[in-house]
Formats: structure tokens, sequence, C-alpha cells
């Protein structure tokens, strides 16, 4: 929400934020915004300078410079210490990683403050609506919003209304192809590899077929985005209208996706000292997912199938077995099936409405005492079916299947609706004291706060033998309940109302300045949650921090350094975000019986374990830090290290094997550390009159280290990394104390054994190597990078401006699931097909066909280290043409137009994003870091245009 | 508007706020699940203590304990049934299992070990609060607690016959307390989780109904059960007296009705795990879908087929051989016709289901006990005690009813024998052929015959436990010798 109590400085960089949404970087202005930058501390602002914490600001303007769906994505390498891993599957939630890895359970997102409402998810923010993004880093910042701040914040806030009546269009549409294809290998290298597997030639190298699966899933991607923006002010009122459209045809054939957003921000000066803002949006969202599974099939399906065999029908991995080709019937060389056909039945739909919006009142009771009080809600309203045409599907799997054949119990057709919805809101109260006397500066914050999480409500049915078509799903007069449709893991009716989670909150900051040089300040949060226990609701988190501007000391003034500022503070932040925790008794489906030929009867039993002393989960951090400034502020720069320890990490586990129980349960289990530096530097000038230019890069790095677990909880193991084929990749018990959280853990690969098979090194030394001694396992590294890089290079000429960012990471592995995935005749890399061990090429790049599931192993852990340009934008301005319009751009650009890997598959980054498992994203003991079913990422062609009137 | 007017309102305001925020704002009553604490008030009912024990006859509908790893451990690693599919599908782990080069790491195992232990669970906890349900009728209680504990044997039976000794968990751990933890932890000796599963029944045998028919747990089950468990355990005369408690029941006429609907739950039927198919039923996890014919004409992935040796044991006349084996160009009982192209050669007959033929969910029952395997162990137990002429007639009802007429063996020994083959026979992939194969010493030459697999005598006697539970136990349990 707007801070309208900034003093005059201040004003100046707000009205540096909006002149410059559209427009490029002048020398001066830019000079402007590094003395006065203002930058959101949460319940109020402060000037950079003055600030004694770590907070990454970014501007409007390079939040909406790579033209992506989710703001989090476009500022990916623009700020040092915060790590994102995006995905381009349209609709995706990137995951952002600030100071690394400190929490492995559910609730591993940042908390995004939008105008003061505590949300999870900013896909429905329309990124030009976007006023000041603010990433608070280090825990002496982060303690003010307590018990859920332990992945950092970001705080957004949404424009207003300022000058004049001004409108402005953007315009923009763009083209996406993948970044990074494969090639596989053709039908004869195909059926040479298969056949040299089996030692036989049951595959006809010479067929008529030779298919490019992934080609045919795919297409070129399109999509454009509209943005009209109105605003102005007058004495009594700021106003701010924006309305937009984001829709893109994603390149997995059939996907779609639109966004539209309707925000209205309006602020009212109801008499001197009485300001009321208001924030309202809304948004729509359509979307036709598809199963990312399509890609992993496309990349195992043999090209010897045909897409369509001869007579019509879906070609199917069937082979004549005397005369080894393709053919209707005889014996079947995989259990992959045919990609489209899979495709073309995949029929989701998705809709979303979300409303935002809140209240905030100001009022000036005194000179120096302002009363804030700020409400907020949000609510979400999603709907989503799915269609399966179960007996044509069924049909078409198998060309020699005939109608009558098919089961007279089977259902005809399945169709599966969703409806879900929420509620939440915010109340806060604070009051702000702000005095100066004479050298000293303080401001003193006091207030409360009460937040309502309500439980997700979900109502989910299944039915059977709908029509086909849409139009005749929901028809009047029609009793349903015989379409009803249930089985071993579907249920008919579901009716859930999610755990309500509340939480009041105490806080408290006051902030001191002495002299202009000397900073002090210290926060204090005490939160009461109602996801715990009795006796562990309550929590309570300090923090302190200091500075000295160097600079403004009298021996350093006007000397070599224009800034000098030294920082550092330590906080105790939490973070509470697990399911409400208390025993529940198990029941549903599969817990019901049919006695004989009785209709089936309900089960209940106790099936978890409980922790009744589960409390919050506690992150303790130090840090410090540098600003500075020199050579008239062209060169900037800040330098941070910091050590974060989290104690008692939570995490989801089961009890012993013998125990029985096979729901985990929430438990304190350990502690995490991360350790780091961030330094960024910034280099900007002009030459001339014409010519500015800026240079920035920033590195992070950050160790993150799994420091204890807790040996005395009963508890089995978190087996992860699953590849669907019985295989995993990840581990964590006790053994994994010492390495990263998310570690891989693997047979380690050493050449080849006397047939071409892969062997294995004896770790233990006790002679039995591969599947048969797991004790020959051992950690590696883990999927999340140790370290980041981001270029961001601007120049501007006269009426030109060119902007180039990269983003690159290293130090982690990624493993290549979707080629470890083998059951047996799948296909191959073209790469692997033509270099594989034989008796005559016995140093080949990789084993002879495997006649067993690969175990997960070295072979398939690549390094993932990349750099990529993420982004190079050429555009050219028209000023002041005629009266009515101020500026016209347009621009061209391109994103993610390079990128230098070592990872052989289609691309390194992972988060592990899945469709149909929210949770599984970020979730480093599910498949972040593992490619399979990843949607690969995309190389957009953007042309647009901005008009300013 | 006066200044004092707004502070006021201000303060007002925050003061409401605070005193509403009292501490009940932050306690929440859960509405996803019921609480533990609720069960009393809930469920202290007829229907809530039937609803404890429901859910222990649900375990055995799980895929983990009675689908693709149980038809690994029991079919395809026996002389009866090969790994199937296509050559390249290994089913992740079967090849291994059919090959008989399984490890601790084997991922089957591992499910049959936890699952089993789910199901002690659900026996445990169904045990822990029948007594507090203080408001259900005591005789229903009685009884529901004795079917608990039949259950309840009936899976450590399956792990002390897999394993050996395992941990005893006679009760639901607490957390925290170390003789619990112990408990899970550390395996016991074989002799006394058979002592623990005898006592089981013993108590259930005390309260369970008479009555024939599977599909609950009876009186008669339980006798069943312990004449089993006393047979493998070679205490003949214990085994004899308890088949003579087992009455009123008798063969089906025709062999293969037992494996169609009408024949589920019959007067053969002595335990059955019952699953029912379609939108309202629940079934065994894709039982049939695992073992039904692969390729044209089929309907499922063509697992756990039966080997040419297990066919070629039959004789021409004998009824059971069609009804427990499918082969190509074969017309089934309901018409459906298998054509000669199918991937394998032979599939499992008594997993087809005609109602449902190619679904997931199928109304394909398990008869883990029968009365002609109660005629089976009475002969082998008399035969065992040298009352051969006794045994014969009992061996006789059950080839009888197979149409192969009555043995011609009359010495201890041909006897023996011709009762081993005629329980191959008769309870093919009815999940006990590996069981028996070691138990009779029989295991190293049956597993040589069927295509040279190496059975390693004082190794395959026994399954190893799998390595998690190894891992997890700290040393407080050993793996099984060799592995």
């Amino acid at each position: 929400m707007k801070q309208s109590n900034l003093k005059y400085p201040c004003l100046i960089a707000v009205l540096y934020f909006g002149m410059n949404v559209n427009a490029q970087v002048t020398q001066d202005s830019a000079k402007v915004q590094k003395i006065d930058e203002v930058v959101m501390i949460g319940y109020g602002s402060r000037k950079k300078v003055d600030n004694t914490t770590s907070i990454s600001s970014i501007s409007a303007d390079e939040v909406t410079k790579t033209k992506v769906l989710n703001a989090s994505q476009a500022i990916q390498g623009k700020a040092a210490g915060v790590q994102v891993i995006a995905s381009d599957a349209p609709g995706s939630t990137p995951t952002v990683m600030i100071r690394g890895l400190g929490t492995v359970l559910g609730g591993r997102t940042p908390l995004y403050v939008v105008d003061g409402m505590f949300t999870d998810n900013i896909n429905n923010i329309n990124s030009n609506d976007i006023l000041t993004y603010d990433i608070l880093k280090d825990a002496a910042a982060l303690a003010i919003y307590g018990n859920r701040a332990a992945n950092g914040v970001i705080i957004i806030t949404t424009k207003s209304g300022r000058g004049k009546l001004s409108v402005s269009y953007d315009g923009l549409v763009g083209f996406r192809t993948p970044l990074k294809t494969i090639k596989m290998a053709n039908g004869s290298e195909f059926a040479n590899y298969n056949n040299a597997g089996k030692a036989s030639n049951y595959l006809n190298p010479n067929q008529p077929y030779d298919t490019d699966w992934f080609k045919e899933i795919t297409r070129t991607g399109i999509y454009n985005q509209h943005n009209l923006s109105i605003s102005g002010s007058s004495e009594v009122a700021k106003y701010f209208l924006s309305l937009s459209n984001y829709d893109e045809q994603s390149i997995l054939k059939g996907t779609n996706y639109n966004r539209t957003t309707v925000r209205t921000n309006n602020e009212f000066r109801i008499t001197k000292g009485i300001r009321l803002a208001q924030t309202l949006s809304a948004t729509f969202t359509n979307d036709t997912p598809k199963s990312y599974g399509a890609f992993t099939n496309a990349y195992k399906q043999s090209p010897l199938v045909p897409v369509y065999y001869p007579n019509g029908k879906y070609g199917q991995p069937i082979y004549n077995k005397t005369t080894g080709n393709i053919d209707y019937e005889g014996g079947r060389f995989n259990n992959v099936g045919n990609p489209v056909m899979q495709l073309a039945y995949d029929n989701q739909r998705g809709r979303n409405f979300l409303l935002q919006g809140g209240l905030k009142l100001d009022i000036d009771i005194y000179k120096d005492l302002k009363f804030t009080s700020q409400f907020s809600g949000e609510y979400g309203n999603y709907k989503y079916y799915n269609f399966v045409n179960s007996k044509s599907f069924w049909l078409d799997s198998d060309p020699m299947r005939t109608e009558n054949q098919y089961s007279a119990t089977s259902p005809l057709t399945r169709l599966t609706n969703k409806s879900q919805n929420y509620f939440n809101w915010l109340l806060n109260n604070y009051l702000t004291y702000t005095k100066k006397i004479e050298n000293h500066d303080i401001e003193v914050v006091v207030g409360t706060e009460a937040s309502v999480k309500n439980g997700l409500e979900t109502l989910i049915i299944n039915r059977k033998d709908v029509p086909v078509s849409k139009d005749y799903w929901n028809l009047s007069g029609v009793d349903y309940y015989g379409n009803l449709y249930s089985d071993s893991d579907t249920k008919a009716l579901e009716s859930i109302k999610g755990n309500r989670n509340t939480t009041i909150s105490y806080f408290g900051r006051f902030q001191y300045k002495f002299m202009n040089r000397y900073l002090l300040s210290g926060t204090i949060r005490r939160d009461g949650s109602s996801q715990f226990a009795a006796g562990n609701k309550w929590g309570t988190f300090p923090s302190f921090g200091a500075g000295w501007v160097i600079s403004e000391e009298s021996f350093m003034k006007d000397g070599f350094f224009d800034l000098l500022k030294l920082r550092g503070g330590w906080g105790k932040i939490g973070n509470q975000n697990v399911p409400l925790n208390y025993l529940p008794l198990s029941m549903g489906a599969t817990y019901n019986y049919a006695f004989g030929s009785s209709p089936v009867s309900n089960g209940v039993t106790v099936n978890k374990g409980y922790d009744p002393g589960l409390g919050w989960e506690v992150t303790e951090e130090s840090s410090l830090g540098l600003d500075f400034g020199i050579l008239d502020k062209r060169l900037t720069g800040t330098f941070d290290i910091y050590n974060r320890k989290t104690k008692n990490l939570i995490l989801g586990v089961v009890p012993y094997m013998a125990t029985g129980i096979s729901d985990l349960n929430y438990s304190h289990m350990g502690s995490v550390v991360n350790k780091g530096a961030e330094v960024s530097l910034n280099w900007a000038d002009k030459v001339g009159e014409d010519f500015t230019y800026s240079i920035g890069a920033n590195y992070s790095y950050n160790k993150n280290k799994l420091a204890s677990i807790d040996l005395s909880k009963p508890v089995s193991q978190i087996v992860g990394g699953n590849l669907g084929n019985g295989q995993d990749t990840k581990l964590f018990n006790a053994n994994a104390v010492g390495y990263a959280l998310g570690s891989f853990y693997l047979w380690e690969a050493d050449g080849y054994d006397a047939n071409g098979n892969l062997k294995f090194k004896d770790l233990n030394g006790n002679g039995v190597t591969g599947s048969a001694d797991p004790g020959d396992r051992r950690f590696f590294d883990s999927y999340i990078p140790k370290s980041t890089l981001g270029v961001n290079i601007s120049m501007s000429y006269k009426d030109w401006d060119f902007a180039l960012s990269g983003y690159g990471a290293f130090g982690f592995k990624v493993y290549n699931g979707k080629k470890a995935q083998r059951n047996g005749g799948e296909n191959v890399e073209a790469s692997v097909a033509n270099d594989f061990w034989t008796p005559t090429n016995t140093n080949a790049a990789n084993p002879v066909n495997p006649a067993n599931i690969p175990i997960a192993s070295t072979f398939y852990l690549e390094s993932g280290d990349y750099f990529r340009i993420n982004n190079i934008s050429v555009g050219y301005t028209f000023k002041n043409l005629t009266d009515y319009v101020k500026s016209i751009k347009l621009y061209v650009s391109a994103i993610n137009p390079f990128v230098f890997q070592k990872y052989s598959g289609y691309s390194s980054e992972l988060s592990g994003y899945n469709p149909t498992d929210p949770t599984a994203e970020g979730d480093p003991y599910k498949r972040a870091g593992v490619e399979l079913d990843a949607y690969p990422t995309l190389r957009s062609f953007v042309f647009g245009v901005n008009l300013n009137f | 508007m006066n200044k004092k007017y707004i502070i006021a309102a201000a303060f007002l305001i925050l003061g409401a706020v605070n005193q509403s925020c009292s501490n009940d704002f932050i306690d929440v009553s859960p509405t996803e699940a019921i609480p533990e604490g609720a069960l009393g008030e809930i469920y202290n009912n007829d229907a809530g203590a039937n609803s404890l024990v429901t859910a222990i006859y649900a375990k055995f509908l799980d895929w983990n304990m009675s689908t693709f790893a149980w038809i690994g451990v029991t079919s395809i690693v026996s002389d009866d049934a090969d790994k199937g599919s296509s050559a390249s599908d290994s089913g992740s782990d079967k090849d291994i299992l059919d090959a008989l080069t399984f490890t601790p790491s084997t991922p089957s195992f591992k499910e049959l070990f936890a699952s089993n232990y789910q199901g002690i669970n659900r026996c445990n906890q169904a045990l822990k609060y029948l007594p507090q349900l203080d408001k259900a009728d005591p005789q229903l209680r009685e009884r529901l607690t004795g079917e608990a504990k039949f259950l309840r044997a009936f899976m450590y039976f399956t792990l002390v016959r897999s394993f050996g000794g395992v941990p005893l968990v006679d009760h639901v751990p607490v957390t925290g307390v170390e003789a619990d933890k112990l408990m899970t932890l550390t395996r016991k000796s074989k002799e006394e989780i058979y002592a623990f599963i005898e006592k089981d029944l013993k108590d259930a045998a005390a309260v369970l109904p008479s009555g024939t028919g599977g599909q609950r747990a009876t009186k008669g089950a339980a006798h069943a059960l312990l004449a089993k468990v006393y047979l493998y355990q070679k205490k003949w005369q214990l085994a004899v007296d308890e088949t003579n408690q087992v009455t009123g029941y008798s063969l089906t006429p025709v062999f293969q009705d037992i494996y169609k609907v009408s024949g589920e739950n019959n007067a053969e039927s002595i335990f059955e795990i019952n699953g029912s198919g379609g939108t309202a039923g629940r079934a065994i996890q894709q039982y049939s879908q695992v073992q039904g014919a692969r390729g044209t004409t089929g309907w499922g992935w063509g697992f756990a087929t039966p080997t040419q040796g297990l066919y070629d044991a039959y004789s021409a006349t004998d009824s059971r051989r069609d009804a427990t084996i499918i082969h190509r160009d074969m017309t089934l009982y309901d018409g459906y016709y298998v054509g000669p192209n199918t991937e394998n050669k032979f599939y499992n007959y008594k997993a087809y289901s005609s109602n449902y033929r190619d679904q997931a969910s199928t109304d394909v029952n398990i008869r883990y006990l029968r009365y002609a395997e109660v005629l089976l162990i009475r002969a082998e137990a008399m035969n065992e005690l040298g009352q051969t002429s006794a045994a014969v007639p009992f061996l006789n009802q059950v080839r009888n009813r197979a149409n192969i007429g009555n043995t011609p063996a009359s010495s201890q020994a041909d006897v023996r024998s011709d009762i081993w083959k005629q329980r191959r026979l008769e309870l093919a992939f009815e999940h006990d052929r590996w069981f028996d194969l070691v138990r009779t010493g029989q295991a190293q030459a049956a597993m040589a015959a069927d295509g040279g697999k190496v059975f390693k005598v004082g190794k395959h006697e026994l399954f190893p436990l799998p390595q998690d539970f190894i891992m997890e136990s700290g040393g407080l349990s050993a793996q099984n010798p060799g592995y």
C-alpha cells in the first residue's frame, strides 16, 4: 500500500518510478534513484541508505523487461542471493529460494505480501501492475513477519495514480520453440540397438516408418499480451485502472492458457490527515492442461511405430513375430502408448477466478503519530473437469479390438468435475511514531495483526457414461445418481472442507538514526498459530540490526567513497507451514470392504503417528553487509555474508516399518545450515550527452548442509526422486548428515563388465556390487545450485535502447530420469544407438542395451551447470509525436536465445513442477532435479509496442 | 472532523480488535478428518465396532498386500509360474524373482514386509479400541476380537513362512517408550512367532461362530489355519486334531465352479478375500489385470504365466488342468475366445473375471483356505504319523473330485509324494507353492527342473529381509544367512 508518509526526497523517487515504467534509464534520474531510493520493509518503508538490513529492490522496469507470465520468473538473475528455478509450462509457478533452502516440508515458498495481503502465489498478478518488488533477505529484515518469514519475504506493491491523467497501452506477441532438442535414434538405429540387446533379430531394421515423436506432439507456441492502464491524480484522489489479457498456446499441442486481470487502485484523501486507499483486482484464468507424461512418452516411443496405421488407426508398438515388421497383431515390444493418441484423448480444462482486495486507512493523529488500519481479503474459486472417452480409448489402443469385445461392465466415458473455493482475510492495526530531535531520528511502530486462512472447500464428482459432447454433461431434470463412478482409486463423490488456519500476532519495531550515520534497529514479533497443539502455539521472534554510514563521517566525507556503509544484524524467524497437528482417524474407500455379496461396509482405523510436541520451525541468522559507491556513484556495489541455521527442522516422516503405520506425520528432526556470500556490482555511466550504459553483475554462493538429525525419534527414512520404475535417486536418513538437502544417493558406475553392462564400485569392500549390495550407494551433489550468477547490461543511445541479461547456476547435478526409466523396448538417443558396447567396441560411451531396469547410478547423473542469456531486447522510442501521444516505443526481445549447458537432456532447470501434484514443486525429495515428465525450456521471440498518451 | 474524535475512534478500533482476538481465536477443530479423541462419541456403537475390523479385511485388497509383489514372491518365484509378459518387460523385479537372483533390496520383499505389518497394525488398533466401545454389544465385540486375532495370526503366518523370525508387534507401539521401539526393531525367533500365532488362533477359535462360507473368519477358519500352522511345524498329531474340528464343509462337485462368481463363499470355502468389481465395489487391486492374458485377444499384463512343467504335471483327464491354466486357442467358460497370438503360451485361469475382464477392479476372490486343503493336510499329517491307510481315503476324495481316480500309491513314501503332488495340482496359484517346496525339502530339485534355476540350500529357504528394515534397525536385527 502506498506510504503517503514519505518525505520530499522520497517523493521524487516515487515520481521516478512512475514516469519511467515504460521509458529508458537516463543518467540524471538514475542518480536521483540511487540517492533517495526507498525500500519497503514491512508495515512501512525506509530510505535505502538508512536501512540496516539486506533488501534487494527490483524496479518495475526490470520486472516487466522479460515478458513472462509470472513476475518471479522475470527477476531471475537480478538479485543476489535469490535463486529462481522456473518452468516454462503455462500456468506454472517458479521456485524461489532466498539464501538457500532451509526447510524440507511443504511451505518452501517465500511469503508474498501483495499490498499487505499474505499470499503464496502471484500467478494472478499482471507484471505491468507492479510498482515495487522488494525482497527481504536477512533475518533482521524478516523478523517483522515472524512466523511466516523463514523462507524469505517478497513485498509487492501495485501501482497507484500520480500526476496528470495518463493512458498507456502495452501490447506484445511472441513465438516460442523449445530451447534445446535431443536427437533420438531413427528407425534402423533403434532396431539394431534393440536386437543387440536381445541377441536376436526380432525387429526388422528396414521399416517404412520413422516417426519423430517430439515433433509430432509439439507445435510452435505463440503468446500475446495486451495491457491498458489509466492513471492520474487530483487534489483529493488518486486513481489507477488497468486491464490486461495474456494468452498463450504453448508448444505441447493442445495446452492453452489465458489470463485476464482487472485492477483498480484508488486513494482518497477524505480530509486533511485521513487517507483511505483501496486496491481491488479480479483475475480470470482459463486453461487446458495436458499431462506432461506426453514428453516422456515421446522420448520413449520407438520411431518404428507410425502415428497412424495405413487403415487410419493409431499406431501401436506391435510387431509381427515372424517378419519383425510393425503390424496390426503380434507381440508388443514395449509398454509405451502412442503419444499423439494420448494427447488427443487428454481432455482437461480449468477455470480460476481470484479476487484480491484491501482497504487501508491512514489517520494522522498528531504531527508525529499515525494510525494505520488495513483489511485485506482474497477469494478464490476454481473449477476443473477431466473427461476420458474410455471405450474409444480402449478400442484405439489395439487395432484388432472390436466393439463387442468391450466389457459390458466397463464405463463408456468418465467425467471428473472438481470445484474448489476459499476465502482468506487479514486485519492489522498499527501505530507509527516518527520524531526528529536535533541529531536523533526515531521511528517506532507498534501493532497487532489477525489472519484467517479458511480451509479449501472442495467438491469432486466422478461420473461415467456421460455423452461425448461437452454440451450435454449438465442437463436439467436428470438424476445423475446412477452415473456415479468409483473404483479402487476413484471416489464417486467427495466433499472436503480443509482445516482452518488462524494466527494472532503482536509486533513492534524501533529504528534510530544518530547524526545521519549511526543506525540501530530492532524488531520483535509474537505469533500464536492454530496449527499446533496446546502449549506449543506461541513463539517469539526478535531481531536487531546496526549500521554505520562511514562515508558520512568527517574523515571520509567528500573522499574516495561517495557511499560506504557497513551493516549487520541478527534475527530469529519461524515457519508454521505444516498441516494441522492432531491424530486423525483414517477412513475412506481404502478402508472399506465388501463381505461376500453384501454391499460395501465402512472401515475405520488409526494409521498415523502423532507428535504432540510439534511447534515452530525456527531459523536464526547472523549477517553482515557492506554497501559502497565510488567514482561519483558510477560504480556501486554491495557485499553480504550470512549464516543461517534452521533448528528443529520439521519433516514428514513415517514410523518404523514394523509399526505398520503408512501415513506420515510431522516431527522435529534435525537442523539445516546455509552459509553464503553475495556480491553485486553495478557500473553506470554516460558518454557524451546521448549514450548511457550500465553493466551489473551479481554472484551468490550458498552452501547448504543438513547439520544434524535427531536419532532418538522413531522414524524411518525418506526415499525420494522416484523414477516410477522402482528406482529411487534420493535419500534422507541419518547418513545424510553433512550433505546438502536433496542430495542424490546412487551407485557409482565404474566402466563395463565382460558383457557390456555397467559395473559398479564396491565401496564397502564386501565383494558384492551393483543392485545386490545397497551398501555401495553413497551421496553425491544435490540439485540445488551452489552458486548463481546474474549479468545485466543496458545501454541507450538517443532514442534507442538495448538490454541484455543472463543467468547461470553452477555446482549442482541433475538426474536424467527419462533416459534411466527404461522398462524394455523403448527408444534411445541417437548418441546412444550409435555408440554402445559391443564386443568390438568395448570403449563405448554407453553400455549394451540393458536387459534389466537400470539401477539408479552416476551414469545418469550429469552436471547441471549452465549459463543462459535470459533476455536480449532492443527498442526504439518515438517521443512527442503529437499533442496526444507522448511516446511510442517499439521493441524486439529474445527470451532464452542461447544456453550453454553441460547437460545432455532438454534443460537442467528442473523445479519438479507437476500439474497433478501441486506440492511436488520445489520439494527436495520429490522430482526436483530429475528430468522426467518435465516441460522443456522454451525460447521466445517477442515483438511489442508501448504507447503512452 | 475533530481530531479528538479521530483519536478516540482509532483506539477504539485497536481495542476492539484486541478484545476479539482472545486465545480462542487460535483454537481450531479439524474439519478434514475426525480426531482420534472423538472415537468414543461417534464410534461407540455396533457399527463403529464393526468398522474397526472391516478395515483389517480391507488391507487385503491393497496392491502392496495382494497384487504384484505377492504374486511375485509366491507364484513367479516357484516352479508353477514364470515371469510372463513380454521378454523385455521386467515388471520392475519379477525377472529377478523368477531367476532366484533376488537380494535384500528387491522391492517386492519390502512390500511383502510392510504390507503385512500395516495389516497387523490395523488388528492391534482394533484390539486396542474395541474394549473402549462400551455401548456396543459385548458379544459382537467378542466375536470381532476373535476375527482380529485370526487375521493377525494369518499375517504373522505369512511373515514367518517368508522371512523366519520377525519383530513381534502385539500392541500399538507408543512413541517415546523404549521397550516399544525395541519391539518394532528386534527380530524374534521363528519359534516365538509360531507360539504367538498358535495362541491367537486358539483365542479366536474359542469365540468365533461356526458356519461355512469364507467371507468372514469363522471357527472353522481358525481351526483350519491352526492345522496348517501345525503342519508347517511338523506337529502332525496336533494338525490332525485341528482338522477334525473343521466340520460342516463339503467339496464342490465341479472344480471349475469354485472359481466362478457363483462359487464364491460356497460350502467348500473356509476363508476367502472378497473382491467386488465395478463402480460400487471394492476389489483386490488389479489382481486380475496383472495376470490377464497379454497381446491380441488379451486383456491384461500377462504376468505369472503357468510353466510347461505345471501343465505337463496334470494328466489329460484331470479336470483341474483346464480350470487352472488358460492356453492359446481356448474358449473360456463364458464363451470368450482366447486367440493363438497372445504374447505367452499359458495364463492363470483362477484370476480370470468374466464380468469385469480387463478392468483394474474385478470381482475375483482369493481363496486362502478350502476344504480340499484341509483334507490334504489331514492326509499328510496322518501319513506322517504312520497311519497311511487311514490317510488315503482323504487323499482320494480330492483326487476323485478332480476325475483322476484313487491313488495308486500305498507305501508311506509314495503316498507322501502323491499328497505333495496333489497339493501342487489342487492349490496351484493359491499362493502356497513356494512355501510348500521349502517346507518339504523339494525346492532344490524342483527349481533345477524348472529351467535350471539354482536354489541355494541354506539361503533360499527364507526370503531376505528388506534392506530398509535392516538399516533402520541399526544393528538390532540381522539379515537372513546368505544375503
